[in-house]
């Protein structure tokens, strides 16, 4: 391998990645405190949820789609699964695992309905997740009659404290996720089809394909990875609530793009998703511990996360020339 | 035409339903007006207003609320529906304290009596749409229940004991209440103030703030004031997870079924119940008493009380 195809690699897989480094050595510079073993172990469990969710909308994306109703559905997923923990009736043993089935099945549910019907009346998938992200929030207002469920079982809240070496188990399963995923989007059949398909829909669909198939398939992942961020979520807070998630879709979404992942799909990679979800998180601890106040935090924030696309652009015009 | 007969018939045939309706029904009809009932301090006070209103009996109760705390244009339908329902008492939560006061406004001129509660109008708001300035209000003092709820945490802690507070969303008026009693207690009892932030009333963004700020404060903090329960519970599993359970002292605010085993494991120091369904009701009762001829205006005021462990048993 010659240094240019090196150094068209690193741009295209990981460019973003340079824009996080830049992050943390200059708060590490003139944040005392930044960069202990602590805080960053703090990040790490701060960006997990995040990131779990981006992973399914990252599939999402690549085809074209958007998921707006993660958030709503995220809380949904809680309430089945508080329901189920708590039920006296049934033991631990089979508790703990059917509260993830719970919140995995229904995410998976609702990721299905989402796909079907974009996929069933070719409807975009802006305006059906967006009528998923009201009925997921009113049925878990229904199903909870608007009340938080907390007092989990011990031996499940435990879960949620374990850390080996100072990295938490919720930040393990999210990067096992992002691998796991990255895996199939690279090397697996089904993941160049979700590439192509998303370069060219209409190419694939001519050479005898069947498109729809795959499009649905990323809504249930998306549903699955959300089912699978509110067990992280009842792990980290030990609470389900019906009110939880509001604007988590934006913070995954912002991940995603910021990751690199073009909105109009066929083009990114889940490691700079990973990246993207990293960013937002060093961005929230960097500037509220340097003092920074919420109003200024936002601005800032806002700011980075434009300059951080806008950097985007010339990456990809230096590897085109590259190439 | 004989479209047109059968038309009108039917509109006459429901007219003379809503006048038998109407008719035969003589006790006042009270619309409440709340806000988000996805809250479970409205939820609480809905169904808590219910049991009272079968209780009394003396009038007609049509509660209403909205999806989320902020929906301000549902709350304004609900009042331009209650106009044109014609009813007689109207107790109403403001979503935005200056936002709504023109519909109040609209509701008094329509001859509805307006009752102010929860949450209370803004007086320059109130003057510029030509109500009184003391227009009647029934609530609790939030700054008053965060002075009592961050003296109890001085006293306990003693002078010059290092606090965090968390705040709820910049902009809302019980937040900038709340905030102000707190640093009147604060003050008054000597704590010194680490940092004062908002987590925006969010279980998990309070855990977030929290967590990041114990990286600079984590080994001088002795206590956390929060405006609310949930931020509470986020705090609460923020110190766990920073090794400092039950050695930094929580409040919440609120009074929450969920903080209830919390405060009975020593884990929440105390928390601030304002007795939402109380409140509406008494709302209610004033709201009758207006409509009755009673003249009463200003701020009435519904209690506030610090609750601890003790008070559970």
């Amino acid at each position: 391998m010659d240094t240019k195809k090196i150094a068209y690699l690193m741009l295209n897989e990981a460019g973003i990645g340079v824009v996080l480094v830049f992050l943390c050595l200059v708060f590490s510079v003139f944040v005392p405190k930044f960069a202990t073993m602590n805080n960053i172990s703090n990040i790490f469990t701060q960006i997990s949820i995040n990131t779990v969710i981006a992973v399914g909308m990252t599939f999402v994306i690549l085809l074209g789609g958007i998921d707006l109703s993660v958030g709503s559905v995220l809380a949904l997923c809680t309430i089945l699964a508080g329901l189920t923990i708590t039920k006296e009736t049934l033991p631990l043993g089979a508790a703990i695992p059917l509260a993830v089935l719970a919140s995995m099945a229904a995410g998976m549910a609702c990721g299905l309905f989402n796909g079907w019907v974009c996929e069933r009346w070719k409807i975009h998938s802006f305006v059906v997740t967006l009528g998923m992200l009201n009925m997921a929030r009113g049925a878990v207002l229904q199903v909870s009659n608007s009340r938080t469920i907390y007092s989990f079982p011990k031996e499940f809240n435990a879960f949620g404290t374990l850390s080996y070496y100072g990295i938490p188990l919720i930040f393990i399963i999210a990067v096992l996720l992002v691998l796991i995923g990255h895996f199939i989007l690279k090397k697996t059949v089904f993941g160049r089809m979700i590439y192509a398909i998303g370069n060219n829909e209409e190419a694939v669909r001519l050479s005898g394909h069947n498109t729809k198939i795959y499009k649905v398939t990323a809504f249930v992942i998306c549903g699955a990875t959300v089912g699978l961020a509110a067990i992280l979520y009842m792990l980290r807070l030990n609470i389900a609530s019906p009110i939880l998630g509001n604007g988590f879709e934006l913070s995954a979404i912002a991940a995603v793009v910021i990751g690199g992942t073009s909105m109009s799909g066929g083009k990114g990679s889940l490691i700079g998703t990973l990246i993207g979800a990293a960013i937002i998180g060093v961005l929230n601890n960097g500037l509220l511990l340097m003092g920074m106040s919420d109003f200024a935090r936002q601005i800032v924030t806002g700011a980075i996360i434009v300059a951080a696309v806008i950097i985007d652009t010339y990456r990809a015009r230096l590897s085109k020339m590259l190439s | 035409m004989k479209k047109f007969f059968a038309v009108a018939l039917l509109f006459a045939l429901a007219l003379t339903m809503c006048g038998t309706v109407f008719a035969a029904d003589k006790k006042p009809v009270v619309g409440l007006v709340m806000k988000s009932l996805s809250n479970e301090h409205f939820k609480k006070m809905e169904e808590g207003v219910r049991k009272y209103t079968e209780e009394d009996g003396s009038y007609e109760l049509i509660a209403r609320g909205m999806n989320s705390e902020t929906d301000i244009d549902t709350q304004i339908s609900i009042i331009e529906n209650f106009i044109a329902q014609g009813i007689d008492v109207m107790c109403i939560a403001p979503a935005d304290s200056m936002g709504i006061a023109p519909f109040v406004k609209k509701a008094v001129d329509a001859g509805i009596v307006v009752v102010n509660f929860d949450n209370p109008l803004d007086k320059k708001a109130l003057t510029d749409n030509g109500l009184p300035e003391d227009f009647v209000y029934v609530g609790p003092n939030d700054e008053y229940g965060a002075y009592l709820v961050a003296k109890y945490m001085g006293e306990t802690l003693g002078k010059g004991a290092k606090v965090i507070l968390l705040e709820g969303s910049p902009g809302a008026d019980n937040a900038r209440q709340r905030q102000n009693g707190f640093l009147q207690g604060v003050e008054e009892t000597g704590l010194v103030v680490l940092a004062d932030q908002t987590a925006h009333w969010e279980i998990e963004e309070a855990n977030t703030v929290l967590t990041n700020l114990l990286t600079i404060h984590g080994d001088e903090v002795q206590g956390v004031i929060t405006a609310a329960d949930g931020m509470a519970v986020g705090s609460i599993k923020a110190l766990e997870a920073a090794g400092l359970g039950g050695k930094v002292l929580v409040s919440g605010y609120d009074n929450q079924d969920q903080v209830r085993p919390l405060l009975l494991e020593d884990k929440l120091a105390a928390t601030v119940d304002q007795f939402g369904a109380t409140n509406a009701y008494e709302a209610i009762k004033v709201g009758i008493r207006i409509m009755n001829g009673e003249k009463l205006s200003g701020w009435i005021k519904t209690p506030s009380e610090l609750v601890t462990k003790n008070d559970l048993k």
